[in-house]
C-alpha cells in the first residue's frame, strides 16, 4: 500500500528531520574553496605547496593561494583590515611573538580544538589559545671545531678574549642576541636589560655584525667568524651545506624558536583554514620540514625517524627544560631593544 | 585660442590625474600617519602630534644618519660629474656608428636592477672575492682588505649606478651646443683647457645642473646598495625609513623621516639651481660686457 502525503504532511516530515539533524551533531564543516595563506616566500611555501596544499588540500577542492611577504607587513595587514568585515588572508604564519602581539590587539580568531582532529598531538609546551604552532627549533651556539679546541657550554663563551675579532653576531637576531647575553649577565626571559651591558664588551672586542643569517653563513664558511649564536635548525642545514660548525647547547637553556599558523578574525573561509591548519600538523608534512629545513615537528605523532630526531631535536633533559620566550615583555619591550641595538650596539 | 586652451587642458587631464591620484594622495596618507603615535604592542595610534618630527630633529641618531647621507649624495654627485663629463663630451663628438655602440655600453648597465647590480659588487668585493684575489696575486703578502660594508663600498656601488644617468644626460645637452663658439674660443687664442671652462662649461651649464640633481636625488634616497654593501653599521635615510616602517612597524616615526628627507632633498635641490643659475646668468653678463 503506499501512503499519499499531503503537502502540509510532507513539509512538516521535512522540517522536522531537519531539525533533528540539527541538533545533537557536530557542525560538519564544507571545507571547500580558496584560502589565502600569509605566509614566508622561498623554502617554505615550497614545502608547504608540495606537502600541504598538492596532496592533503587539493583532493578536497580547497584551493591555496599565497600571500607571500614578511611577517611585519602580515601584521601591518592585519592591523590595517582588523576594522573590515572581511579580510584579505585566511591564514597567517607568523612567529610566537608576532602571534602574541596579534592576539593581543584582537585581530586573531579563538582557534577551536575540536575543528582541528590533529590537535590533540600537540606538544603542550607549544599551545596557545589562538594560533597551531607549525614547527620548532631551539637557540644553539655554533662553532668551527677547527678553530675552537674545546666545546663550548655557555654563551659567555663568546667573549672570551682569545676569540676576539671571531666572534659574529646577525643584525636581524638583535632579539635573541640581547637575550642571551642577558642570560649569563643576571637577566633572564623577562629582563634582557643586563644583556645591554654585555654586548657594549663584546663590542669593544671587535664584535662582527653581519646583515643576514645568509651572511653569517658566508662567513662561518670563509671562516671569517668562528663562532655565533643561532637556531639549531639552521646549524644543521649549514651543515649539511658543508660548511665547517659544530652545534653545542647553551647551559643556561634552550630557548625555542616557534613558527605559528593563525586566523584572522575577519577571514573569509574559516572552514577552509580549519582544513589547513589540520593539514599542516599531519605526520608526512611535518617530516618533510625537519628533513628539508631541520625543524622539529611540533606534534607527536610525526614519526620521525630516530636519526633525523636525534640530529635536529634534543635529548629528554634539555627538552624538559625547554625555555619560551615572554611574549608580553617582548611585545613592550622590542621597539626600545631594537632602538638601542641600532643607536648603541651598532653606531 | 579657448579652443586650444580647452584642448591643452584636456590633454594634461589623465597625466594630473595620475599624479593626483598615485602621488599626492599617498603622500597626504603619509603626512597624517606622520602625525600619529606609536604605542609599542598597539602599533599606530590616531593622535595629532608633532613629536615624531621632534624626534627626528633631535635625536643625534637620525642627525647622523642624514649627515652621512648627506655626504654621500655630495660625494657621489662631485665624483660622477667630475668622471662623467668626459665620457660625454667623447660620446657628442664620437661618429654617429660609434656613437651609437658608446651609448649603448652606457645604457646597458641600466639594463640590470640596482640590488643585482649590488649583489655583483658582493661578489667582487668579498674577503675572497675578485677584487682581493687580484691584490694578492700583485702583493702576495698582504692579508685581504675588507672592502665589504665600508662606506668606500657604497660610494663605489652607487656611482656605477649614477654614472650611466649622469653621463646620457649631459650628452644630450653638449649635443646641442654648436662646437663653432669652442672653436672660435681656439682661434682667437684659448687654450682647449680654457675654451672648456669658458665656452663649454658655461653653455654646459643646464645640463650640468640637470644631471646633478638627477644623481644627488638618486643617492639621498638609495635603498639597495646601502644595505648590501654598507652592511649594519652603515646608515642611511632610506634603508632607516624601511627599517621604521618595515622591522619596527612604526610608520609615524617612518613617516615623519620620509618627509624629513624630501623636504631636505628639495632645499638643497633649490638652493642648488639657485645658486648656480644666478652665478652662470652674471657671468653670462660679465663676461658678455667684457667682450
Amino acid at each position: 500500500m503506499v501512503h499519499k502525503w499531503t503537502r502540509r504532511q510532507f513539509n512538516t516530515a521535512l522540517a522536522a528531520s531537519v531539525s533533528l539533524a540539527s541538533v545533537g551533531l557536530p557542525r560538519a564543516r564544507a571545507a571547500t574553496g580558496p584560502v589565502v595563506v600569509g605566509t614566508w616566500g622561498g623554502d617554505y611555501q615550497n614545502l608547504l605547496q608540495k606537502y600541504v596544499a598538492d596532496p592533503l588540500l587539493a583532493p578536497k577542492d580547497v584551493d591555496v593561494i599565497y600571500d607571500t611577504a614578511n611577517d611585519t607587513v602580515r601584521k601591518t595587514k592585519l592591523m590595517a583590515e582588523k576594522r573590515l568585515p572581511r579580510g584579505s588572508m585566511d591564514i597567517v604564519a607568523l612567529t610566537a611573538s608576532g602571534s602574541y602581539e596579534m592576539w593581543k590587539n584582537g585581530t586573531l580568531e579563538e582557534i577551536d580544538a575540536n575543528a582541528i582532529p590533529n590537535m590533540k598531538y600537540v606538544l603542550p609546551k607549544l599551545k596557545t589559545r589562538y594560533s597551531v604552532p607549525h614547527i620548532y627549533t631551539g637557540r644553539v651556539i655554533l662553532y668551527n671545531p677547527a678553530r675552537i679546541k674545546v666545546k663550548p657550554d655557555s654563551y659567555a663563551a663568546l667573549w672570551n678574549p682569545e676569540l676576539a675579532g671571531h666572534i659574529g653576531v646577525i643584525d636581524i637576531q638583535y632579539q635573541t642576541t640581547i637575550e642571551s647575553a642577558a642570560m649569563i649577565n643576571g637577566g633572564g626571559l623577562n629582563n634582557y636589560e643586563p644583556g645591554k651591558a654585555k654586548l657594549l664588551e663584546l663590542k669593544k672586542m671587535g664584535v662582527k655584525v653581519y646583515p643576514t643569517n645568509e651572511a653569517m653563513a658566508q662567513a662561518l664558511k670563509t671562516e671569517e667568524c668562528w663562532m655565533c649564536i643561532m637556531w639549531k635548525a639552521r646549524g644543521v642545514m649549514w651543515q649539511n651545506a658543508g660548511i665547517p660548525i659544530e652545534i653545542a647547547n647553551p647551559k643556561e637553556g634552550i630557548v625555542l624558536y616557534v613558527s605559528e599558523m593563525a586566523m584572522p578574525k575577519n577571514a573569509k573561509n574559516k572552514d577552509a583554514a580549519y582544513a589547513y591548519l589540520n593539514a599542516v600538523l599531519e605526520p608526512q608534512p611535518q617530516r618533510e620540514f625537519a628533513k628539508n629545513m631541520g625543524y622539529n615537528p611540533t606534534t607527536s605523532n610525526a614519526g620521525l625517524a630516530a636519526d633525523m630526531a636525534a640530529r635536529i631535536g634534543f635529548d629528554r633533559a634539555i627538552e624538559e627544560r625547554f625555555m619560551v620566550q615572554d611574549q608580553e615583555y617582548l611585545a613592550q619591550n622590542d621597539p626600545q631593544l631594537q632602538e638601542w641595538w641600532n643607536k648603541v650596539f651598532k653606531a | 585660442m579657448i579652443t586650444h586652451r580647452r584642448t591643452a587642458l584636456a590633454l594634461m587631464l589623465p597625466a594630473t590625474i595620475m599624479v593626483l591620484v598615485f602621488l599626492a594622495v599617498p603622500l597626504l596618507l603619509l603626512l597624517r600617519y606622520s602625525l600619529n603615535r606609536f604605542v609599542p604592542g598597539q602599533f599606530m595610534v590616531e593622535a595629532f602630534t608633532l613629536d615624531n618630527y621632534a624626534k627626528c630633529l633631535t635625536d643625534p641618531y637620525y642627525f647622523a644618519v642624514l649627515k652621512t647621507t648627506l655626504l654621500m649624495a655630495i660625494g657621489v654627485t662631485v665624483t660622477c660629474l667630475v668622471t662623467g663629463f668626459p665620457p660625454a663630451l667623447y660620446l657628442t663628438r664620437a661618429t654617429p656608428r660609434f656613437k651609437a655602440i658608446l651609448i649603448l655600453a652606457v645604457i646597458l648597465p641600466l639594463f640590470v636592477g640596482n640590488a643585482v647590480r649590488a649583489a655583483g659588487w658582493m661578489v667582487a668585493f668579498g674577503q675572497k672575492g675578485v677584487f682581493n684575489y687580484l691584490l694578492e696575486l700583485i702583493f702576495p703578502l698582504s692579508s685581504p682588505l675588507t672592502i665589504m660594508y665600508t662606506p668606500g663600498a657604497v660610494f663605489v656601488g652607487i656611482i656605477a649606478v649614477n654614472l650611466p644617468f649622469v653621463v646620457l644626460t649631459l650628452q644630450s645637452v653638449l649635443e646641442g651646443i654648436d662646437r663653432s663658439s669652442e672653436e672660435a674660443a681656439l682661434s682667437l687664442g684659448a687654450t682647449p683647457f680654457e675654451a672648456w671652462r669658458l665656452v663649454t662649461l658655461p653653455l654646459a651649464i643646464p645640463g650640468v645642473l640637470a644631471a646633478a640633481v638627477l644623481c644627488f636625488i638618486l643617492t639621498m634616497n638609495a635603498y639597495a646598495t646601502p644595505v648590501l654593501l654598507g652592511g649594519p653599521r652603515f646608515q642611511m635615510m632610506a634603508p632607516v625609513v624601511a627599517n621604521e616602517v618595515l622591522n619596527q612597524n612604526n610608520w609615524p616615526l617612518g613617516a615623519s623621516l620620509s618627509f624629513m628627507l624630501m623636504l631636505v632633498t628639495l632645499l638643497l635641490t633649490a638652493i642648488a639651481n639657485l645658486v648656480v643659475v644666478r652665478r652662470y646668468s652674471h657671468k653670462g653678463c660679465r663676461e658678455s660686457g667684457k667682450h
